[in-house]
């Protein structure tokens, strides 16, 4: 590929990475498989992680503090007050198709909340759960 | 030559709270747990920034932009001379240290608009991209200013740093400021807490 072109596809990378939930969710399945082979995404198991209360933080002790124990109902910022939209794709289209937005808030709230990273099983779990219509 | 009276109040308060909030804004940037301390902190960094560049047109001497912004070949001109060790000692800001000040100045604006947008969530993803690019920028100048910092007090034989605290350093009589401008510096200090507010509002 010649270099201009190359340089302009860089520039309209973020347009280009769009993906949807489903695929993000394959990604992190198969991540996930290697380390522990016939994994499959539970969604029971995401909405454990969800709505487990880890205290790391005395702010924000559980995903449910901003984001409320319902992923598809709007949220509020625990420390800030400002309003989150809601997490669950089927009630926030934008969710889960941006892989470096999913990347920089999984390791952000993973660290801040949960108090260390997440691992590819956990976040394949966590997406299943959030494809779950209730 | 003498040690005469050089920097108000108002600009070495707002010098050393700049470097303050920048240091805060800086640590809890990417911290959802101290989000409201970064936007507080960045608030009033761009408080103490909008205050400089007033500061720079209705400031004491030394303070004025008219005073001490000189074109680029007079920066190179010094930035040799620091590495011939022949740089000629300037009262106030020396040329190059000028650039380093519009550059702070302008990228901290900058840096301000980017994260009040993206606080207001009034751009996407690439938002946040562009302030945490302008801050990395802004932490460029910082670092370059310090090294200038550093090696402007080495040639010159003057602790620059001490008199950006006392506000005393070497020069003739004549260029001395009248005085150290404390009603100004007490303006600042109630603009800065509403900068903050309004930005975390």
């Amino acid at each position: 590929m010649k270099r201009p072109v190359l340089i302009a596809l860089l520039l309209v990378s973020p347009a280009l990475h769009a993906e949807t939930p489903r695929q993000l969710l394959d990604t992190f399945s198969a991540e996930a498989a290697r380390a522990q082979p016939g994994f499959a995404p539970s969604a029971q198991r995401g909405a454990a992680l969800y709505r487990s209360a880890f205290k790391h933080s005395r702010a924000m002790p559980a995903c449910t503090a901003c984001h409320t124990d319902n992923p598809a109902a709007p949220g509020r910022h625990a420390v800030t007050g400002k309003a989150i939209g809601a997490l669950a794709p089927h009630a926030n289209a934008e969710r889960f198709t941006d892989p470096a937005k999913v990347a920089k808030w999984f390791h952000r709230n993973c660290t801040e909340v949960v108090g260390r990273e997440c691992s590819a099983a956990e976040k394949a779990d966590f997406i299943q759960f959030m494809l779950e219509r209730s | 030559m003498d040690r005469i009276r050089v920097w108000d109040l108002p600009t070495r308060l707002g010098h050393w709270l700049l470097a303050a909030t920048f240091l805060v804004a800086w640590v809890t940037g990417d911290s959802e747990t101290w989000r409201l301390v970064h936007v507080l902190a960045g608030g009033a960094f761009t408080g103490i920034v909008a205050f400089r560049v007033l500061w720079g047109i209705v400031g004491t001497r030394h303070a004025r932009f008219t005073h001490f912004v000189r074109g680029p070949g007079a920066a190179l001109a010094y930035l040799r001379g620091l590495l011939t060790g022949r740089a000629p000692h300037f009262t106030g800001h020396n040329p190059a240290g000028a650039y380093a000040v519009l550059a702070l100045l302008s990228l901290g604006l900058l840096a301000g608009a980017s994260g009040w947008l993206a606080y207001q969530e009034l751009g996407g993803e690439w938002l946040e991209e562009l302030h945490e690019g302008v801050v990395n920028a802004v932490l460029a100048v910082v670092l370059l200013h310090l090294a200038g910092v550093a090696l402007g007090s080495l040639a010159h034989g003057e602790n620059l740093a001490r008199a950006m605290v006392t506000g005393w350093k070497r020069g003739t009589p004549g260029e001395a400021i009248s005085g150290s401008r404390w009603p100004a510096a007490l303006l600042l200090l109630p603009w800065v807490a509403l900068a903050a507010w309004w930005m975390a509002r």
